[in-house]
């Protein structure tokens, strides 16, 4: 069966995805990762910390927004992720004597297992169930560290091998790691969202029954979401508490990062990837300026996610959206007309 | 136009970009039950949605013994006297049948609602809805599952019960055993606008009927008198279906 | 002996977390809101409990006259103004809203009173205790079980018996269809929450007269009052009571086990009652 008229060849049609706006943005993302790259060239120890910190906030937030705007997977518990991957970081390079820088990699293994039996848990669970799940999973891994010896229990653990390192080489390993988080996280779900697996999840998202009636494997996309997002977690985890260079149960099991997160994700826009880079943006430099009012800053921050629940809920890039069509990372396909080549 | 009980003037009714109704002139008397036919997609559904306030209508499309009342909102619709069997029933699962009629009844006696139904004369209509008065609704048949249905509606004390394919899916048997409630829900003087897709049933059942066709009137006329033919115009659409 | 005794001191830990749980059962268990800030709610109201009764010298249960209208006013405030505007379908908006409400809520609890603990001065009941075949009971966790027996009793009796409890029941499976039965979904809705929030102005006395309590610990008593009601099954109010007693009973043996263990091992019961029976042990199925 054809959709077209007998005896006339079907139109001749090209699909595009890319924008002129999408270009410039891909020109600015690479120019920001070799900036992100060059930092201990150009920025200070101070200037690096705080940039890392942005790092982490997006990275996190993009986490998040894989989870709650694409695969309809709410979680407040994504520090379990983090934690996990922070003490496994420790304890390798700490007790085991692993180098660090080795260390990091081999500690996404952390979410990346422990991920799988969670998730196994908590898939049966919908909506509001799984969000709750996600919360107690993360306070299990806060107690569990609070428990176990081997982890220092409450004390925490110190990475005094860090030590070793001169400033400029922490620099420009901390350097490379932001890169590396933007790239893995923001790159990583872009290239996702635009392959063949973008399209099904986009279909997800809108309607999880039709998609999975179109042959779309919705358990096992969500699945792979899931781990995928633990381990960009994870990897936020082992980079922040390098940094740190301390960690203990509160801190690396610690829902200010989920608070963080759905702020961003909520306030920017979800479900895109232009929101999380704003809605981190502001935080950032909310949590710069307004800081140090401490309590009333977080009030503001809590009203207006109240505010975006209540009545802009595609967050600030669903409004700039609505008035220009010119997105950043641009994943719709377009198909246009060519003319006929004889 | 002064006893129509309720009355419609161009109206239009649409779902988000897709409009579903073009203009539909419509009254019906007091007492009177007017059937209302057409093909799937003809917007039947829609324009009894679009009466009991479930979609966004001006105010002056409907009228209610002369008063404007579109787009009032469903609640109080009924407070007003306009009751609906919906489509597909709308029970309230998890609750008995007992349970499910006595919200009905609760809401009638707090909007200060009086009429001439009891679950004393229910029982009566549907002797079968007080023998399964605690079972929990999901484990009736679809034919009990549409008397608790037409049962709750009536509780309401309605004064223009609207009964949206009170047929569909049930056996023969069935239906008739629904069908033979009508007469007696008329007698206690309450008007009845009927979708129905089986025309023989609807022409039945009415005093006139309305054939729609695409969101638009395309006949109407007394059941006794349209025929058929016309009926079958109207129907698939024609070049001159309306008589 | 000792594990009798862990037994009894865990049903009267059930009847503090029971308070928390009835509320999350309503909105929760039937209505299927999501409310972040019901702990932060709990918490509010203890704090300003607790500064009424230094202001003005109350005794608790003076201040319990006064939390409970202000609790149901502030719940009721909650519907009307957030929850109405965001229940439907999707849960994501109602989490969205009330999670950022929580975190106004105790930040700005955080600015009014500070980080400190504080607690309820009880004129003495608290420290009171019976001794019974070599138990010691607690006068006050005893008036705290008795409370909450009978608040799930007028709960469960409200949502059963009751016009106002059918009104909910009906607008909770099927929102439409209670409208055009003449429920003004809006009003029961508000209604609830008022009564939910309500019956945390007692949790808030007993909660303050039992420990401390500082503005960041509303986390906690949300998630026992989750846990309580998936453990006992959704729209179930006894099946919420009895989820809140399994959970005291766990934290109460797991705290005997271990000191560090006793929150651990309600939070192990709740993933295993999900892993092997999601729908609660009173749900259905």
């Amino acid at each position: 069966m054809t959709a077209f008229p007998r005896g006339s060849a079907p139109p001749r049609v090209q699909v595009h995805r890319q924008t002129s706006s999408g270009r410039i943005a891909l020109v600015l993302f690479a120019l920001a990762v070799i900036g992100l790259v060059a930092m201990p060239w150009w920025a200070k120890t101070g200037t690096i910390r705080m940039i890392l910190e942005l790092c982490c906030y997006i990275a996190v937030a993009q986490m998040w927004n894989m989870l709650a705007g694409y695969a309809g997977l709410v979680s407040v518990g994504q520090q379990a992720f983090m934690g996990a991957a922070g003490y496994a970081l420790f304890v390798l390079a700490q007790t085991f004597g692993i180098n660090p820088f080795l260390a990091i990699f081999l500690s996404l293994l952390a979410p990346a297992v422990l991920a799988v039996p969670c998730y196994l848990l908590l898939h049966r669970l919908d909506g509001p169930y799984f969000a709750i799940g996600t919360w107690v999973v993360a306070e299990v891994f806060r107690l569990a560290a609070s428990n176990l010896g081997w982890l220092n229990a409450g004390a925490g653990m110190s990475l005094s091998v860090m030590k070793d390192y001169s400033a400029f080489e922490r620099n420009v390993a901390m350097s490379l790691l932001c890169a590396l988080m933007i790239l893995v996280t923001i790159g990583g779900s872009y290239w996702f969202l635009r392959s063949r697996y973008g399209l099904a999840l986009i279909a997800m998202r809108d309607n999880p029954v039709a998609a999975a009636s179109q042959g779309v494997d919705v358990k096992r996309l969500r699945f792979m979401i899931y781990v995928a997002a633990a381990v960009g977690c994870g990897l936020v985890g082992s980079v922040y508490f390098m940094a740190q260079l301390r960690i203990n149960p509160p801190s690396a099991f610690d829902p200010m990062w989920s608070n963080i997160a759905i702020f961003i994700v909520m306030v920017g826009g979800i479900a895109s990837i232009e929101g999380v880079l704003i809605g981190a943006l502001i935080y950032f430099i909310a949590d710069r300026w307004f800081g140090e009012y401490g309590a009333s800053y977080f009030v503001v921050l809590g009203l207006m996610t109240v505010l975006v629940a209540l009545s802009a809920r595609s967050g600030i890039w669903g409004m700039i959206s609505k008035r220009w069509d010119a997105p950043w990372f641009p994943i719709r396909r377009h198909l246009t007309l060519t003319k006929e080549t004889p | 136009m002064s006893g129509a009980i309720l009355s419609t003037h161009g109206l239009i009714a649409r779902y988000g970009d897709f409009q579903a109704l073009y203009g539909i002139d419509f009254e019906i008397d007091a007492g009177e039950a007017v059937a209302l036919i057409g093909a799937n997609g003809a917007g039947k559904s829609t324009f009894l949605r679009a009466l009991m306030g479930l979609l966004p209508v001006a105010a002056g499309m409907v009228r209610m013994e002369g008063t404007p009342i579109g787009g009032t909102a469903t609640d109080r619709m009924v407070q007003m006297g306009v009751a609906i069997v919906p489509e597909g029933r709308r029970l309230f699962a998890g609750m008995s049948v007992e349970d499910n009629l006595r919200v009905a009844m609760d809401q009638a006696e707090r909007l200060g609602r009086k009429g001439g139904w009891s679950l004393q004369r229910l029982h009566d209509l549907f002797p079968i809805l007080k023998e399964k008065a605690r079972t929990p609704v999901q484990s009736l048949s679809g034919g009990q599952q549409q008397m608790v249905s037409i049962g709750r509606a009536l509780l309401c004390q309605p004064k223009l019960l609207l009964c949206d394919e009170i047929s569909l899916g049930l056996a023969p048997k069935v239906i008739r055993e629904i069908y033979a409630a009508l007469p007696e829900v008329r007698a206690q003087g309450t008007s009845i606008i009927l979708v129905e897709q089986d025309v023989g049933l609807a022409k039945q059942a009415s005093d006139r009927l309305y054939c729609l066709l695409e969101g638009r009137v395309t006949l109407t006329g007394p059941s006794a008198e349209v025929t058929r033919d016309a009926i079958s115009q109207a129907y698939f659409g024609g070049s001159h279906a309306v008589v | 002996m000792q594990w009798f005794d862990a037994l009894v001191q865990g049903v009267l830990l059930g009847g503090m977390y029971a308070q928390y749980a009835l509320g999350m059962a309503l909105m929760f268990g039937v209505m299927k809101i999501v409310n972040v800030s019901h702990g932060d709610l709990v918490i509010l109201l203890s704090l300003v409990g607790i500064s009424l009764a230094s202001s003005f010298g109350l005794g608790p249960f003076t201040v319990m006259v006064a939390l409970v209208p202000l609790a149901l006013a502030l719940g009721w405030i909650l519907q009307k103004a957030i929850l109405n505007k965001v229940v439907g379908e999707d849960p994501l908006p109602s989490l969205i809203a009330t999670f950022g409400l929580s975190l106004a809520l105790q930040n700005l609890m955080l600015q009014i009173w500070s980080a400190n603990s504080r607690s309820l001065p009880g004129g003495g009941i608290e420290s009171r205790s019976i001794e019974i075949g070599g138990i010691y009971i607690g006068l006050l966790p005893v008036i705290v079980l008795v409370f909450a027996i009978g608040l799930t009793w007028g709960l469960d009796l409200m949502l059963k018996r009751t016009r106002f409890g059918r009104a909910l029941r009906a607008a909770a499976a099927d929102v439409e269809a209670a409208a055009m039965t003449g429920i003004d979904a809006r009003k029961v809705y508000a209604s609830a929450t008022a009564i939910a929030v309500g019956i945390l102005g007692f949790a808030a006395v007993f909660q303050s007269l039992r420990s401390t309590v500082a503005p960041a610990d509303g986390g906690a008593q949300l998630i026992y009052a989750f846990e309580a009601v998936i453990i006992g099954g959704m729209g179930s109010i006894w099946g919420a009571f009895a989820g809140s007693m399994v959970l005291g009973i766990t934290q109460a043996i797991g705290f005997r086990i271990d000191p560090g263990f006793g929150v651990l091992a309600g939070h192990l019961v709740f993933l295993l009652v999900l892993a092997t029976r999601p729908q609660g042990l009173f749900g259905k199925v």
